[in-house]
């Protein structure tokens, strides 16, 4: 499941670049903007990844104090 | 239009491709050429008379004589700022002015700077003279109430009493002085002094009349204004009585070395009643006169207001023509000059200069060529209003050299991500995205606002903006907003059971600790799961989850960069640096840090119930320590001893390939080239025939070498503990808001108060908190953060590409010197 998750999602950006790469319009700042859009993927998709790795087995419990009857 | 080559593309990926281009301009047409290409502004000229000093050139005296104009222009600006008059901004002027407009302006300018100065002068005696009228008017009446008080009687019998007013020194008086002074008439001076000399003047008077006189001052109550210097002097008037003349004359004397102004004044009542009379009825008539020259003074600078601004810009236009003029070199009746230009832009220019030549009505037209050359051109990246900014980050570090791949077209998305790495909150990003947004709306409005501090931040509203936009992704990653969690999907991952008995805390309730057991396969979707944030144990799960994100983060980064520096070479088709640079470089970074990224996300990637985990700490030291042989316990995957051996003999493998690869590949390159005799029909630029070649030593080349290389494999480890701080900062940033929370809101929230009260309570904290959320977390933490994103930028992702050893295109323009003056 973990890691079909994060093919799956990488498979979607992927998909959604190459379609950045081909629908920027033409003009001086067509470099700009694929890049950005290339790079906001990438780098977003990096920091959700990581995160969602770093919690598929962890090695360590949380603990918390939990309140079962009110006053 | 086929025949034409097609013209380079404008892009922000590398600088655009320069030519040098030659031009010849007939001299009767070369100021309205020059003024043309200023008004373009696409042309930086070189200089083609270096070898003549700066005050021998053609048109210094032109430049001397338009100093002259400029300094009359800013003494009638001065002027008009003195009356706090609005100076008019002038509408931009399209072409250059014609010489006979040039001469009228001139002698306007001066006619009028010669009418303003002879309006100050009158203004002054007038004011002088007023002056002298009021400090009369006042001398007349004090002697007037003077006299007519009791002890004047007194002392005109009596001549000098031996008690003196002037209070300062008391000492006892020559009786026989006073004895002969008797006998005769005793005269008075008055006069008018500044009140901070009174006790000065006071007490130079006794002891040069050693105590022989009689002294009385009073106050002037309103102060009086300055004619030289337009401050308002509060002034005393005085009277001394002498004897004799002698006296008298010394008294003028210093008087007038004290700064006193002495007026003649009358002794009998009768006369001094005149005086007044005449007096005021003077000021009366000043009055009128004064106030005719003030409003003719005014009217005519703000006349000036009016026309100064487009005076000036002319004027200014004109000196940077001739500036320009002394760079270039006289031949018969034409002028040459040289400067780099985009090429794309050759055929706007070349318009343009016909156009210039045609608007002159002159037969003759300017002939624009462009020219082969050795040296480096500069670099010219064009930016918009939203690239501006980040193109500024970059060029702070250095100018890119020319073509080089520009950073700042990656750094607009890195930068802003790296910063919300450190500063990752819902809350605050949302804060600094609205601020930013503001700015990038009111835009117009707010330009033309002048304040240092502001305009800094001003220039920075695109960046703040993406910086605000990715804070808020992050914040959500972080599942922290202003330190609270969000629980945005309602998934159950952990099972949490009780590990201790219920206990009761006072008035509060029942607790139980508990502990939660992962539900194997289930995952929070989107960041950091609630449970993980509200946790008790939350510090020590973060700190493991940032510090491995900052090193894959930075490993990436720093990979990203050295595949950068591909494109660079490719550009340059060099394949010696590609094969003997890039790859080395590569594998050294990939088979180290990157396989300890690989290991990282492999770690997370498996399950380890059951299992003891391996340390990656230890796995990576044993790794250079005992390279081949893993330890059963600490295994990570099967055939790890031979994966790490490899990966290690390729690390030390591409460490002298780096050193020494390049500086003997470029030893042979030498060898095979041919000296180049210079073609002898080729057109030389006139600026290129200095031209000289770099030389080139293996010594020097070598040692290059051996300081980039030390540098990258060393630098490899300082820089990727460098991107630590991404966890270092984030960590302080979530902590310090937590501890804002606790300190300030939660307190209050808890307390057990009557509604009203909370309700203030509340009230008065929430503006406390939010104006600490601003100022520390915001503004503080939000600057320390763009620091280390910036250093990040500048020294662990430049330097794997980046020479920055470039210099910038300076075209000559209009637009950006008159702008350069309004600052």
């Amino acid at each position: 499941m973990g890691v079909r998750v994060l093919l799956i999602v990488l498979a979607v950006i992927f998909v959604l670049s190459v379609l950045a790469l081909l629908f920027t319009p033409k003009g001086p700042n067509q470099a700009v903007i694929r890049t950005s859009i290339v790079l906001t993927l990438a780098c977003c998709y990096l920091m959700w990844a990581i995160t969602y790795m770093c919690q598929m087995n962890p090695l360590i419990s949380p603990e918390r104090v939990e309140r079962i009857k009110n006053n | 239009m086929a025949s034409e080559n097609k013209l380079p593309e404008t892009t922000f990926l590398r600088s655009d491709v320069m030519s040098l281009a030659q031009f010849y301009i007939p001299s009767e047409i070369s100021k309205q050429t020059i003024g043309a290409l200023g008004e373009l502004g696409l042309v930086q000229f070189r200089d083609l008379n270096k070898d003549v000093n700066a005050f021998q050139r053609t048109f210094v005296s032109d430049i001397r004589h338009y100093d002259e104009v400029s300094r009359q222009i800013r003494f009638l600006k001065s002027q008009i700022e003195r009356e706090d008059i609005k100076i008019a901004k002038a509408e931009a002027t399209g072409a250059t002015s014609s010489p006979k407009e040039l001469e009228d302006l001139e002698q306007k300018i001066s006619e009028t700077e010669k009418v303003v100065i002879e309006l100050n002068e009158n203004q002054r005696t007038l004011d002088k003279r007023y002056l002298e009228l009021t400090e009369m008017r006042h001398v007349i009446k004090v002697t007037d109430e003077f006299f007519e008080s009791s002890n004047v009687k007194d002392i005109q019998e009596n001549n000098l009493t031996s008690e003196s007013t002037t209070g300062l020194l008391k000492e006892e008086n020559n009786a026989a002085d006073l004895e002969a002074g008797k006998k005769s008439t005793v005269s008075f001076v008055a006069g008018v002094i500044p009140r901070t000399k009174i006790n000065s003047f006071e007490r130079l008077l006794w002891r040069m009349l050693r105590g022989n006189l009689y002294m009385k001052n009073a106050e002037i109550e309103e102060p009086i204004k300055d004619p030289e210097t337009n401050e308002l002097v509060e002034k005393n008037v005085f009277i001394v009585f002498v004897h004799g003349q002698v006296l008298l004359n010394k008294i003028k004397k210093l008087c007038e070395s004290c700064g006193a102004t002495v007026y003649p004044v009358s002794e009998s009542a009768e006369q001094r009643n005149e005086e007044s009379i005449e007096v005021l009825a003077r000021i009366e008539d000043l009055d009128q006169v004064l106030n005719n020259t003030r409003d003719t003074r005014m009217n005519k600078l703000r006349d000036i207001a009016k026309n100064i601004d487009a005076w000036n810009t002319v004027v200014r236009k004109e000196k940077a023509i001739y500036h320009v003029m002394n760079l270039l070199k006289t031949d018969k009746n034409s002028m040459i000059a040289e400067g780099w230009v985009p090429t794309n832009k050759i055929p706007e220019i070349q318009q343009r200069i016909r156009e210039a030549a045609e608007s002159t009505g002159s037969n003759v037209t300017p002939i624009m060529n462009e020219v082969t050359y050795k040296s480096v051109p500069p670099t010219y990246n064009v930016t918009n209003k939203f690239t501006k900014c980040f193109q500024s980050i970059v060029d702070s570090y250095g100018v890119a050299n020319y073509r080089e791949i520009n950073p700042a077209l990656y750094t607009i998305i890195t930068f802003p991500f790296l910063f919300a790495v450190m500063f990752g909150d819902l809350g605050h990003g949302v804060l600094m995205f609205l601020a930013a947004l503001a700015m990038v709306l009111f835009e117009k409005k707010l330009a033309n606002f002048k304040n240092e501090i502001f305009d800094m931040v001003f220039s920075g509203r695109y960046v703040i903006l993406l910086m605000g936009l990715f804070s808020i992704f992050t914040g959500l990653v972080y599942n922290d907003c202003f330190s609270k969690p969000l629980s945005i999907f309602n998934t159950k991952n952990f099972d949490f059971v009780a590990t201790s008995d219920p206990f009761e805390e006072e008035e509060r309730g029942t607790f139980v600790n508990q502990v939660g057991n992962h539900i194997s396969g289930n995952v929070y979707a989107f960041g950091l799961d609630p449970a993980w944030v509200s946790a008790e144990n939350k510090l020590l799960f973060q700190n493991s989850y940032k510090m491995k994100l900052s090193v894959v983060l930075g490993v990436i980064h720093m990979l990203f960069g050295t595949i950068i520096s591909f494109f660079n070479y490719t550009h340059r088709k060099s394949i010696s640096s590609i094969l003997l640079v890039f790859i080395p470089e590569l594998l050294y970074m990939g088979s180290i840090f990157g396989y300890l990224a690989f290991c990282i996300v492999y770690k997370w990637c498996t399950d380890w119930s059951g299992a003891n985990p391996p340390s990656l700490m230890n796995m990576l030291i044993n790794m250079f320590l005992s390279p081949g042989s893993v330890n059963e316990e600490e295994k990570l995957y099967n055939g790890q001893g031979i994966i790490q051996l490899v990966l290690l003999l390729i690390a030390v493998v591409s460490i002298p390939i780096l050193l020494l690869g390049k500086p003997i590949a470029q030893k042979i390159a030498n060898k095979k080239t041919v000296e180049e005799l210079p073609i002898e029909n080729e057109v030389v630029a006139i600026s290129e025939r200095d031209y000289k070649k770099p030389e080139w030593s293996f010594a020097d080349a070598f040692i290059n070498q051996a300081v980039h290389t030390i540098e990258y494999c060393l630098s490899g480890i300082s820089h990727t503990a460098s991107y630590l701080r991404l966890w270092a900062l984030s960590l302080a940033h979530g902590q310090l808001s937590e501890v804002l929370w606790d300190m300030l809101l939660n307190n209050v929230l808890k307390m057990d108060l009557n509604v009203v009260i909370k309700g203030i309570a509340l009230f008065l904290i929430i503006g406390a908190w939010l104006g600490l959320t601003v100022a520390i977390l915001l503004i503080m933490e939000g600057l320390s953060a763009f620091l280390h994103a910036l250093r990040l930028h500048w020294v662990e992702f430049n330097s794997k590409f980046y020479k920055g050893e470039g210099y910038k295109f300076v075209p000559f323009s209009f637009r950006k010197i008159l702008k350069k003056e309004e600052n």
